[in-house]
């Protein structure tokens, strides 16, 4: 049992460690190891297009996930208010919205808006008074947008999850000790669902920041670092993805770890 | 507190909600909570037909103002494109590429040119669901029962974390230890030589259990979590071995969140692209990537929708086989498939 | 007053002095400083005192980045290194695997490509669904047509307007490592042959139609520009046949042949030299029964959103002293004489580079026609996902 259990950690981690040794390669190509050196971290940060490619995922997994984690808890807030039949509808969407293959999102998604550009830019054009009216076209917008779909979905069906699960003999208290709706909400209500949320949150950044497939059809010229590392595997890996990969890893490892002190501080402290 | 509710509320009579087929909440025959239950109370006390109706519209308003949001997102982003799709999938492709109108059913037609892409498809999705879950599930049973707790948390969060680097990357990774230079290269100083890893279906099955492993530990831990332990140890203290608790009590409980886990990995495997395009080499050939291939190199986006329209009827026959089979096996309709 | 004139400013003064200074030292040509900064620039700079800049109509600002859109293994690193050592606009270099592929990203909108490098049976069709403009050949001063050599380079100039530019003419051949396949593969007829026998699953054929197709056709006697549907049948048949013992489909095939888990290949000119000039044993050689010769061009979007930096990275390009670097790199052959002067020698006289007049006879410049006809674009999608 043990031993089965290591050799799948070691099926997991093997190609992690691969990247982590390449990245500090001091040949130019990620096939041949030819000693050690940091360089490729240099050279990686230094790398205006592949930072401006982190850059422009860390932005858009952040605005994905901000908008889909309040449209998402919102809407699962709204939907316990719903009729029957509107909350199958609803239910029937968003669960569409995580089933629908991501394939199928992104290319759907460009040919409808370029249909539409095809439509609403020429009409722009017509009644603009100035000499450069304004161009609808692809770029940060749509990626957040097909990619806010996927992750609102995922927060409004986590939400709802927890929301349903709740204790009700707490609000209940707190109506009969006469706390408006709103008051309720946000002393019981929403600190009960916040971790809920928070995770529905980290999973959306973590879905756009490494979507590749719905980028590719919808980035217009805008281009995201799963985008950028794809396009070097056509053109030949330099270690400088590898350096990048690693750092990425790295804070997010820092990250957890943060947040996991951070609980059990709060934790011994309400504890006592 | 009386469990009365006023009627003007819209609300579902209690009990309704849990039997129908589209929903997924256990608790929907209760609903209108928790604001509906305030509301009842404040109009028991205050009972003003006047105010109720006030409070109505307001009511109505606020529940408006927190789904539309949503609603107009999923509308332009979701059912626009999906109907965008429906149409197009009806047209002709332009002559230099693209579409023109038209009404055709040629692109249906054309549909079994891509019998053995869908065929690939529907056969390597599940077989790569079911060997993740034969790795996954010694996993996530090691993890929930028998790892040490003092462990337990960091050998959880070790499953995770792979998903914090980009599957693209890991990916590559596998496709220098698949190449020559990697595994063969190894076999070749044992004597075994010439041998051929990359681009075989079996490179991308390995990419796929390796992709979607930790989507698939992760809720069998956490059922297997949840089992009541007290079960297993009165299996023990009837005389059962572990063996036969396991088969007795273990597996049969987890059985259902098993069988979404699966149906989950192998609806997301439907529309994979990524891992076939990288370790198949264009020779194993998913839908996906048939699909990307209408686009963007055949510009044909009449049967490149036409395609897409039949891949989404798949992904949802699948299912609805799957939350079917759920449903017998768990012996209750209340299963989270999403 | 500094603010508003740095912004408008066609390049930096620290820039500008910099770009003075290599000047001075002698590191860069006059030609090539003027060619960096925009001939028009140059002069318009120069005829003012530092400190009086305006923006003037014929300065440009390069900005800070372009995009090119080009083939796998086709540029020298060290070009687009020195080009924004020269201007401060870095280059990024996206590559494709077919003409389908850059017609379907470009039809689409929104590529964000500055500069792309189209092959010659295409560029009619980018022109006549106005994806690229006429090139103002005004900010090409490099640029010399007389010094073209007029055989691969017409198909640039539609109605007497120059469309596009020529980067290097080449063939599509095969490339075989003799280390492993020991029969000797001279046509397409064995090409296909041996993918299916010695090479089993060692084969790579393009993820592009116009080769793998035609070079199907070609090893059945047909034309390599075919679009007759009893010929496509025969092609398709030949292909659904071979697919079972290919290695991959992918137009990038330099990565598979160098870690040699391919061992033979369909073989672009430029890669069959590089192939050859780090690993000898892969051969290159031309099929005897036909095949492709071609000729990559460069052109400019016309949603390129960086108009400015396209001509000056082309500008550049056009230079001889640059391209011929860029051609010692690559190993495609030259269209234009100025720069086959400054070729050293063992260029002029690799064969896989500069093959004898006849060889290249049997071999067919592609059509037009291939580019847009759906049942060639079908066939191929077929055989992929058969």
């Amino acid at each position: 049992m043990r031993a089965l259990v290591s050799s799948v950690y070691l099926f997991l981690y093997a190609p992690i460690a691969l990247v982590v040794l390449f990245s500090f390669n001091a040949g130019r190509n990620a096939s041949e190891f030819t000693g050690f050196s940091a360089a490729w971290y240099g050279k990686a940060l230094s790398n205006t297009f592949l930072v401006s490619a982190l850059q422009n995922s860390l932005m858009i997994a952040f605005t994905s996930a901000t908008l889909a984690a309040v449209f998402g808890t919102m809407a699962a807030l709204g939907m316990e208010r719903l009729g029957p039949r509107m909350r199958a509808f609803f239910d029937a969407l968003f669960a569409a919205a995580i089933v629908v293959p991501g394939v199928v999102i992104g290319i759907a998604t460009l040919v409808a808006l370029v249909a539409v550009f095809s439509f609403v830019n020429p009409a722009l054009a017509m009644i603009w008074p100035g000499d450069h009216p304004p161009q609808l076209g692809l770029g940060y917008g749509s990626i957040i947008a097909a990619h806010g779909l996927f992750s609102m979905a995922l927060v409004a069906m986590i939400v709802k999850a927890r929301i349903a699960s709740l204790g009700r003999d707490i609000v209940e208290a707190s109506s009969d000790l006469y706390a408006t709706p709103l008051t309720t909400f946000r002393l019981i209500v929403l600190p009960q669902i916040l971790p809920s949320i928070l995770a529905g949150f980290l999973l959306a950044f973590t879905f756009s920041f490494d979507d590749f497939i719905i980028a590719f059809f919808v980035a217009g010229s805008k281009t995201t670092l799963p985008i950028y590392v794809f396009a070097s595997i056509r053109r030949g890996v330099t270690p400088e993805i590898n350096a990048i990969a690693t750092l990425v890893l790295v804070a997010s490892l820092l990250l957890i770890l943060t947040a996991r002190v951070l609980m059990r501080e709060t934790k011994s402290k309400s504890g006592e | 507190m009386s469990k009365v509710r006023p009627s003007p509320w819209p609300s579902p009579p209690a009990g309704e909600g849990t039997g129908a087929a589209g929903s997924l909440s256990p608790f929907e025959g209760e609903s209108d909570w928790p604001a509906g239950r305030m509301r009842a109370q404040f109009n028991t006390r205050f009972n003003g037909l006047t105010m109720r109706a006030a409070k109505n519209t307001k009511r109505n308003l606020v529940t408006a103002a927190l789904v539309a949001p949503a609603a107009a997102w999923l509308c332009v982003f979701l059912v626009l494109p999906f109907i965008a799709m429906l149409v197009f999938a009806f047209c002709e492709r332009a002559p230099e590429g693209g579409y023109q109108a038209a009404f055709t059913f040629a692109q249906f037609a054309n549909l079994p040119t891509r019998a053995a892409a869908f065929w690939n498809t529907l056969m390597l999705a599940p077989a790569g669901a079911l060997l993740c879950l034969l790795v996954a599930y010694p996993v996530a049973y090691y993890l929930a029962v028998r790892a040490n707790p003092r462990y337990r948390l960091i050998l959880v969060s070790l499953v995770v974390v792979p998903f914090w680097t980009s599957l693209l990357v890991r990916t590559y990774a596998w496709m220098y230890i698949l190449g020559s230079r990697g595994i063969p290269n190894l076999l070749a100083m044992i004597g075994i030589e010439d041998v051929r890893m990359l681009n075989t279906p079996g490179a991308v099955l390995l990419g796929i259990v390796y992709g979607y492993l930790p989507l698939m530990i992760m809720p069998i831990y956490v059922s297997l979590e949840k089992l009541d332990r007290r079960l297993l140890e009165a299996s023990a203290d009837l005389g059962a071995k572990p063996v036969s608790s396991f088969f007795g009590v273990t597996l049969p409980l987890s059985l259902p969140g098993v069988m979404t886990d699966v149906a989950l990995v192998t609806i997301l495997l439907l529309g994979e692209y990524l891992i076939p395009q990288l370790l198949g080499g264009g020779k194993v050939f998913f839908i996906g990537n048939a699909l990307v291939d209408l686009f963007l190199q055949s510009r044909n986006w009449p049967f490149g929708s036409a395609i897409a329209v039949t891949l989404v009827a798949v992904v949802v026959v699948v299912l609805m086989v799957a939350m079917r089979i759920a449903w017998k096996v768990a012996g209750t309709r209340q299963v989270d498939l999403v | 007053m500094t603010k508003w004139y740095r912004e408008n400013a066609p390049i930096t003064a620290e820039k500008l002095a910099d770009e003075l200074m290599r000047l001075k030292r002698g590191s860069v040509t006059r030609r090539h400083f003027l060619g960096v900064t925009g001939l028009g620039l140059a002069t318009a700079v120069l005829a003012r005192a530092p400190g009086l800049f305006n923006a003037t109509a014929f300065a440009e600002d390069l900005g800070t980045q372009m995009s090119l859109a080009t083939w796998p293994n086709y540029h020298d690193p060290a070009t687009f290194e020195a080009f924004k050592a020269a201007t401060g606009v870095a280059v990024e270099v996206n590559v494709f695997g077919s003409n389908e592929e850059m017609l379907a990203k470009l039809q689409a909108g929104g590529t964000g490509w500055d500069l792309f490098v189209p092959t010659n049976y295409t560029i009619s069709t980018y022109a006549k669904l106005g994806l690229i403009d006429e090139l103002d050949l005004s900010k090409l001063p490099n640029y010399d047509a007389s010094t073209e050599n007029a055989r691969f380079t017409n198909e640039g100039v539609i109605d007497g307007k120059t469309y596009a530019v020529p980067k290097n003419w080449g063939t599509t051949g095969i490339a075989v490592n003799s280390a492993k396949i020991k029969k000797p593969v001279t046509s397409w007829k064995e090409f296909f042959e041996v993918a299916m026998a010695e090479a089993d699953g060692r084969a790579m054929v393009h993820d592009y139609q116009l080769t793998t197709i035609g070079n199907a056709l070609v090893s059945l006697g047909y034309s390599f520009n075919s679009v007759k549907p009893d010929e496509l049948a025969k092609a398709e048949e030949l292909l659904i046949k071979v697919k079972p013992h290919l290695y991959a489909i992918n137009s990038d095939y330099q990565p598979s042949m160098r870690a040699t888990d391919a061992w033979m290949t369909m073989c672009w000119t430029n890669d069959g030299a590089q192939l050859n000039r780090d690993m000898p044993e892969i051969q290159f050689v031309l099929g005897k029964d036909g095949g492709e010769i071609w000729s990559d061009f460069y052109a400019i979007p016309k949603s390129a959103a960086n108009k400015a930096a396209g001509y000056a990275l082309l500008n550049y390009l056009m230079t001889p002293e640059n391209a011929v670097k860029e051609h010692i790199a690559n190993g495609a052959p030259t269209t234009d004489s100025r720069v086959l002067k400054l070729l050293p020698a063992d260029v002029t006289s690799n064969k896989i580079v500069y093959p004898d007049e006849a060889a290249l006879t049997p071999l067919e410049f592609g059509a037009a026609v291939t580019l847009t006809d759906p049942g060639r674009a079908e066939l191929m999608a077929r055989f992929k996902s058969a």
